[in-house]
């Protein structure tokens, strides 16, 4: 049967390693988004995640089924490259009409190239829930 | 009034793995398994590499230069999880990472100066989340 638990603080059974739920539901990761974008785009795992698009070399758009509050939110990554390259890497959102509550684009770059798609683009979202 | 709930391990009633959270917002519910970070460090990977905290990391190897690879106490599930990582080398400006090697066990991720040099880096800063094993 489902039940509801309504409680400020979280602690151990000894009364350690205390932590406030507002700290769980405030520092869990809202998305996660691992996808592969070489050839036809590939969700390989998510987490909130509706649906991605591809919208240009190096840039996925990913839309999220629960959206957030605001604008104020964080969105970090990372990727790999296609092949071997020397240059520096850099995985970035793209801070256009496509950022709002319910969506964000992230581009993978590569120094040398520009955006180039990757085979393994990483992604997650902190921040509050609508 | 304010409440405390004392307990060692918290399990989901119609699936063990699946416990709702309510946001933010006070409507949506978010799943705190697949919210939580499963694995994170903040490294020293500069000189005799150090990690200066974490958790779930059972060790970090020093591949080569700039070359790291972070290994999990408890595995993740598969390799399709989501890695985020960061770099700050002292004195540089524009430093960058790249993943290397994904696997269920472990990461491995390199780290670069502009222009492309491997950098051993004094910030390493790694965050996964994922499927847990």
């Amino acid at each position: 049967m489902a039940s509801e638990l309504r409680v400020n603080t979280l602690k151990d059974a000894a009364g350690n390693n205390s932590i406030a739920t507002s700290f769980v539901a405030g520092g869990s990761a809202k998305v996660w988004h691992h996808y592969n974008q070489s050839g036809t785009l590939a969700t390989v795992d998510s987490f909130n995640v509706s649906s991605a698009t591809d919208t240009a070399d190096g840039t996925v758009r990913t839309s999220y089924t629960n959206a957030l509050a605001n604008l104020g939110y964080a969105v970090s990554g990372s990727h790999n490259l296609p092949s071997s390259n020397t240059a520096s890497w850099v995985t970035g959102f793209d801070n256009s009409a496509d950022f709002t509550t319910g969506q964000v684009s992230c581009s993978t770059f590569n120094a040398g190239s520009g955006r180039v798609d990757a085979t393994k683009s990483m992604m997650a979202i902190h921040g509050d829930l609508a | 009034m304010a409440s405390i709930l004392k307990v060692d391990t918290l399990t989901g009633v119609t699936t063990a793995g699946s416990i709702s959270v309510t946001g933010e917002g006070n409507s949506t519910t978010t799943n705190l398994q697949q919210g939580l970070a499963k694995a994170w460090m903040d490294l020293n990977g500069s000189g005799t590499i150090a990690l200066r905290d974490s958790n779930n990391i059972a060790s970090v190897t020093d591949n080569t230069t700039g070359d790291y690879t972070a290994s999990y106490t408890s595995a993740m599930g598969n390799a399709n999880y989501s890695a985020l990582n960061s770099t700050g080398v002292t004195g540089v400006i524009t430093a960058s990472t790249r993943q290397h090697t994904i696997a269920a066990g472990s990461y491995r991720l390199e780290m670069n100066e502009t222009g492309g040099a491997a950098a051993d880096s004094t910030y390493v800063h790694l965050g996964i989340h994922g499927d847990l094993a």
